[in-house]
């Protein structure tokens, strides 16, 4: 259908809209109108993704000078090809519509390992492996050496596109990873660089967030990308965390063990080069001297390592003498390494911050912090004067040399903790040198500043107005949709007692208790027995889903369960993982019926849906607060503390609470869908806790379902689940929860509609 | 006294029975049991009827047996001979014990079925008495032809009772019971026992290395008990355990399955991530505990549950899915000859295109729910398209056709001129429609029809009857053409000598009776003339075949 969406004409591709996606589309044009941030969250199933690229896409093809490109963000690789999938879509019905071929290109990037074609490095397992072998084949000095030594092998599919893919700009349309495989096979064109180059150009671009948030990536790939682009984090709730997570760095006695065979070798490989062709090694101090930024013209292909701290932060002017010359650098570096290893030696926790760090550094062994703010720049400046081939090999080097640059750039923001020990060994020694940020808003900064509008959205955002706090950014609109049901398809309950009236939690001094324990499994049960096809069960960790599966099977409470259901669980292996949810869902779908034992925060909670049978109830036992007594966490809760002003408990709670969320609102996955989401714990029931649930979950909390015990919620369920096996048609959704364009345009219902965002 | 040729193999005294003293002979294909002082049987049970046997539990006072027939009924033996009642009563479970799965294995599902059938099929049962009571053939005849078709044509009969499926919790259902004494007793059925074999394809391998010759039955399973194989959470104790191979092989399924990897890209949770950071980088995420070698003994054993819980399932689940779907699964594994980790790359696209179109759906959208079909799964697409062609090409009539025929009858019919000269005169027309009309002369065959008036309902019964069994012979008769193995050469022969029983002893009575009772009406006309034509076909074969001879 076409939409009128405040004077914006916005193809829609179904005949029929939630009024949700309506008002979403509202909110996400007005926060491109004030070129600005916003923060929206809509439950998922409720068509998010479709409504974000309709408006779009249609408001690119209205004002193609404002905005110029969309960079749409997503986690996983799934659901970077389900974007591209619905963009498909849309542009089918765009050019069904209009009559007219489409002049958009769409594309999707992933790593080299999803897109690799050549026969083989794309056999190879392993993402590091595809980008090392890759590299093995197409860095600019082995080109420079085929020339001369034409034995020496390369990859067909990177010269065939150096040497003709560049000329012609890829033709308009929509790329998933397998279409630019395909386009790749045919041409016989990388499709890695291909899409790479295609970037620039291309009117969408669908990514991982790594792309844009870590700046070891960002500054190789979406460098010249342009200003007046939408930038979309979809699935935002844990974007915090990535942003840390790229700015971070652990030390192990291990990374400074292969780090010194790392600078042994490239000792041994100066030497040799001196002899033979010292003149190389001088041409590359002269251009030190010069400053050119970069001693060598960087290749595409070259620019496998990439400085790890932000553009902003890197200094424009020429390295500093003391480690211009080869030796001098390495013995710098190993300087800088007898130093960390000296630290790890230490028998008591250290927590210092960054300036009280490089002054010891300089006190201990003279290193001043300018030398160690290029570090990482010279070391790949000296990698690719030595043409190292494999540089997967010296991932130690490099992190080290990383750290050097991070730790001396940035004073404020991170810490530096020195752990002898793991706090559950106290008595083996395993040294940790945590290099951590503490804050997210360093990582994802520059991208509010670089691109007109950031839009962050995801299922589970609440309670908004704590993003901008902890990302550091003023948005222009905050809202939280609920989802319209023509039937309650979901139902929530919080139980809070068992049977016998013993109260149900996860709490740390009840963790053990064995009557609560009982009383879980018992629930557990009682679930199997009357909820059809599959039920995930969520724990707090995997350690207690290990203690209380022990402690079922000793009950026997297990093989109860098994006669409902057969069951499964989440290990720590991915590979054995998958299977055993491909086993779930096949249990599902043969009607026998599974339970999945899974874990919060674990990769099933992350990235996997429940759609339908799949999950037809879900049962979170506990609240999955964070492990609380890691230093790194309480540093960072201090940090948000004083500089947030955010208080630790909220933080806490708030975290806590958006991974029970995550957790529970995988089982819904659209309004035909319907499940069950039981709390089982009693802290749920407090207002903080609840008040910090997704509002869509929140409103289907009814008071009377506040502290349930084991029976009550059989009974509820079971209720719950007779109503909703009635068939359920498209006529009975139809004028509530689902309208046709004339119910739309009603006034009555365009009133309605401005209820259903609530703004913050 | 059938006993006197028989071999007999176990002779207890003192055995009651209905309150009566007797002796139980435990015989090699039946058991019996006369009362004392008697010379003949009262009781007699072949083994083949028995279902199965049962003794009272230990600590009671009586030391019963209990046979139960497939009949339902039961008979109970009580040993009361006070100082050897229980080793009596064990040494004749014992022997019954050996004996009964032997018999049980052929006849009784044989029998069986031929009883099911005869009692779902009351015109079956009729054709049996009608047949074989009556020895116009003999009862294996009669079956050899039924069972065959069971076996071949009727297979949805048969087949079609759904493959019942393992319990998930069939180990669960084996509760041991402590026996009072330190001791644990678990009770094994056969039905448990199999849905082992079948979740634990390499228990079975063990069994069939093991038993008999190196372990009893009851050793091996005591041992199946106490080896850590069963107890989940027991780790590997020591190598004399002959089932830690067993282990060790699930081990390797587990880890091959694991490395097969799975074929929703959806579900794949490593290749979920995108761009992993590099090792070294990352916040606070504390490393998972297994990575860590030294874990305590407790912290194993728990994710060795785990490990067997997920195995477990996966067995169950398996075991499910294999009887019906290996063929399948073998054809596409042929199709790939292959079978390296290319054509999995090979295979992937589609299903990784229907999964995510199914993920990125929303029904409720879509303007019309058209019904769900099943959508048509080829293994072998070139075998549909190069599959059976009709002979002949059929003829379409394309719509142009019809219309143009439409206009052409029009046509004519708008330049129809009657031809007057050459019309009926008006009373040969009368006439002619008169005797067309019912009760006119030329529609006198349709008075007939009220054959159901004409005839007594009892004579209907019978005439039904006898068509139905002439209609067996005679599709036994027919079935032996055309005759290429002297088996039905002899099959033939007998067939027209029972068809010409069958007229002598059945259809000649009731002819006679029809006769008697003044029924003109030639109501066994069809049937002799089938038979007729079943006899002149004979015949010609006959004189043919003796050409061929001479």
């Amino acid at each position: 259908m076409k939409l009128n969406i405040e004077g914006l004409l916005v193809y829609f591709p179904y005949d029929y809209i939630y009024p949700e996606q309506y008002s979403y589309m509202l909110e996400l044009k007005r926060t491109l109108d004030a070129k600005g941030h916003g923060v929206l969250e809509m439950p998922s199933g409720t068509g998010k993704t479709i409504s974000l690229l309709s408006l779009i896409v249609a408001y690119q093809k209205v004002f193609p000078l404002e905005v110029t490109k969309l960079i749409y963000c997503s986690r996983t690789v799934p659901e970077i090809e389900k974007v591209v999938e619905e963009l498909r879509k849309l542009m089918e019905y765009y050019s069904k519509q209009t009559g007219e071929s489409n002049n958009f290109l769409a594309l999707a990037l992933s790593s080299r390992k999803n897109l690799c074609i050549h026969p083989e490095v794309s056999a190879l397992r392993f993402g590091k492996e595809v980008d090392g072998k890759c590299h093995t084949l197409t860095a600019s000095y082995i080109r420079a050496q085929h020339h001369g030594n034409p034995d020496l092998p390369l990859c067909r599919f990177y010269e065939d596109f150096d040497a003709l893919g560049r000329q012609v700009p890829l033709p308009a349309g929509v790329y998933n990873l397998d279409d630019l495989k395909d386009f790749g096979r045919r041409k016989g064109w990388c499709p890695y660089y291909l899409a790479r180059y295609s970037l620039m150009h291309a009117n969408i671009v669908v990514y991982s967030y790594h792309y844009l948030l870590d700046p070891k990536i960002a500054d190789l790939v979406s460098k010249e990308l342009s200003k007046r682009s939408v930038v979309v984090f979809d699935e935002a709730h844990n974007i915090d965390n990535v942003c840390i997570d790229s700015m971070s760095v652990n030390i192990t006695r291990r990374t400074l063990d292969r780090c010194q065979t790392n600078v042994d070798t490239l000792q041994s490989t100066i030497q040799k080069i001196k002899e033979t062709d010292a003149n190389k090694l001088k041409m590359e101090y002269s251009r030190l001297v010069e400053g050119l930024k970069e001693a060598n013209v960087a290749r595409e292909t070259d620019v496998y390592l990439s400085n790890p701290v932000l553009p902003d932060e890197i200094l424009q002017e020429a390295v500093p003498g003391t480690i211009r010359t080869a030796e001098h650098f390495v013995g710098f570096l190993k300087r800088f390494l007898e130093y960390l290893k000296s630290r790890l030696r230490v028998h008591h926790v250290v927590q210092e911050s960054t300036p009280q760090f490089l002054k010891d550094v300089f006190d201990k062994v003279c290193i001043d912090r300018k030398p160690l703010r290029f570090c990482a720049e010279r070391l790949q400046s000296l990698l690719r004067t030595l043409e190292i081939a494999d540089i997967a090999d010296f991932s130690a080097v490099t992190l080290i040399s990383n750290f050097a640059t991070l730790v001396s750039t940035y004073s404020q923001g991170f810490t530096i903790i020195i752990e002898p020990f793991e706090d559950r060994t106290p008595t083996i020694a395993n040294p940790v040198l945590h290099f951590s940020c503490m804050d997210p808003s360093i990582a994802i900064k520059p991208v509010f500043q670089r691109f007109q509008s950031v839009v962050i959205t995801s299922g589970t955002l609440s309670p908004l107005d704590i993003y901008p706090r902890i990302l550091d950014f003023r948005p222009v609109t905050m809202a939280s949709f609920t989802m319209t049901l023509a039937r309650t398809c979901l139902c929530p309950l919080i139980v809070g007692r068992g049977n016998d009236q013993v109260t149900l939690s996860s709490k740390f001094e009840t963790r053990e208790d064995f009557a609560v324990i009982r009383n879980y499994g018992n629930l557990l049960l009682e679930m199997s027995a009357i909820v059809p096809d599959g039920i995930v069960a969520f724990f707090t960790s995997y350690v207690y889903m290990e203690n209380i599966v022990a402690s079922w099977y000793e009950q026997g409470i297990l093989e109860n369960i098994q006669r409902n259901k057969l069951i499964f669980i989440e290990t720590p292996d991915a590979a054995e993982t998958s299977m055993a949810l491909e086993k779930y869902q096949e249990a599902c779908e043969n009607g026998r019926g599974a339970i999945l034992l899974s874990v919060a925060r674990g990769k099933v909670s992350e990235g996997i849906d429940f759609v339908h049978h799949f999950g037809r109830a879900v049962i979170m036992f506990g609240v999955p607060y964070v492990y609380t007594q890691s230093r790194i966490l309480k540093a960072r809760l201090e940090y948000l503390r004083d500089q947030f002003q955010i208080k630790e408990n909220d933080f806490l709670t708030f975290d806590a609470m958006r991974h029970a969320a995550q957790c529970v609102g995988r089982v819904i996955r659209g309004k035909t869908d319907y499940g069950i989401m039981v709390f089982a714990d009693k802290r749920y029931a407090r207002a903080d806790k609840r008040g910090k649930l997704p509002r869509w979950i929140q409103e289907h909390i009814s008071d009377g379902s506040l502290n349930l015990t084991v029976d009550e919620t059989v009974q509820l369920s079971k209720h719950f689940l007779r109503q909703m096996a009635q068939p359920f048609r498209q006529e009975d959704q139809l004028g509530l929860s689902l309208l046709t364009l004339e119910q739309l345009e009603s006034e009555e219902m365009l009133k309605k509609i401005s209820q259903i965002a609530q703004q913050t | 006294m059938a006993a006197l040729s028989e071999e007999v193999l176990l002779v207890l005294k003192k055995v009651r029975q209905r309150k009566q003293d007797g002796t139980l002979y435990l015989m090699a294909e039946r058991i019996a049991w006369g009362p004392e002082g008697k010379d003949r049987f009262t009781v007699s049970h072949l083994y083949a009827d028995i279902r199965c046997q049962k003794i009272s539990p230990d600590g009671k006072s009586k030391i019963q047996l209990q046979l139960v027939l497939h009949t339902g009924e039961s008979t109970t033996f009580h040993f009361s001979n006070d100082s050897t009642a229980l080793t009596d009563r064990d040494a004749a479970k014992e022997l019954l014990q050996q004996l009964l799965p032997k018999f049980k294995k052929k006849a009784n599902k044989e029998l069986e079925e031929k009883n099911r059938m005869l009692q779902e099929d009351p015109v079956l049962f009729q054709l049996y008495k009608d047949l074989v009571v009556s020895q116009v053939i003999s009862a294996d005849e009669f079956w050899a032809n039924r069972l065959g078709d069971t076996n071949h044509a009727d297979t949805s009969l048969t087949n079609n009772k759904q493959e019942v499926g393992i319990s998930g919790a069939f180990l669960a259902d084996i509760r041991p019971q402590t026996d009072g004494c330190n001791g644990l007793r678990y009770n094994l059925t056969a039905d448990i026992i199999e849905s082992i074999f079948r979740t634990y394809p390499t228990v079975k391998q063990k069994y069939c290395e093991n038993v008999p010759h190196n372990l009893t039955e009851k050793e091996f399973w005591t041992r199946f008990f106490q080896s850590h194989y069963f107890h989940r959470d027991r780790i590997n104790t020591g190598t004399q355990d002959i089932f830690s191979e067993c282990a060790k092989q699930d081990e390797i399924g587990l880890k091959s399955m694991v490395v097969q990897g799975v074929k929703n890209p959806l579900v794949n949770l490593l290749s979920l991530q995108d761009t992993t950071l590099d090792e070294g980088y990352g916040g606070f995420t504390t490393l998972p505990s297994t990575s860590n070698p030294n874990r305590s003994v407790k912290d194993s054993s728990n994710s060795a549950i785990i490990k067997r819980f997920n195995h477990h399932s996966a067995m169950v689940l398996a075991a499910g899915a294999r009887k019906g779907e290996t063929p399948a699964d073998q054809g596409s594994e042929t199709n790939s000859t292959d079978g390296n980790s290319r054509d999995s790359d090979f295979f992937q696209p589609p299903v990784k295109k229907v999964k995510l179109k199914e993920a990125i759906e929303y029904e409720d959208l879509q303007s019309e729910n058209r019904p769900k079909t099943v959508a048509l799964n080829l293994k072998k697409s070139d075998r549909y398209a190069h599959g059976p062609v009709p002979l002949q090409s059929q003829q379409y009539t394309t719509s142009q056709d019809i219309i143009n025929s439409v206009n052409y009858i029009q046509h004519e019919m708008v330049n129809y001129k009657p031809n007057l000269t050459q019309v009926l005169s008006s009373t040969t027309a009368s006439s002619a429609i008169a005797a067309l009309s019912s009760g006119g002369v030329l529609m006198q065959a349709a008075t007939q029809q009220a054959i159901n008036q004409m005839v007594p309902s009892e004579v209907q019964g019978e005439l039904k009857h006898l068509y139905t069994a002439a209609g067996e012979l005679l599709r036994h008769f027919w079935s032996c053409f055309p005759v290429n193995t002297p088996f039905l050469e002899e099959k033939v022969m007998k067939m027209k000598s029972n068809l010409e029983r069958f007229q002598v002893t059945k259809l000649c009575p009731f002819q006679e009776k029809i006769q008697r009772q003044y029924l003109s009406t030639n109501l066994t006309g069809h049937l002799e003339e089938m038979l007729q034509t079943a006899y002149s076909k004979f015949h010609v074969w006959q004189t043919r075949r003796m050409l061929r001879k001479t």
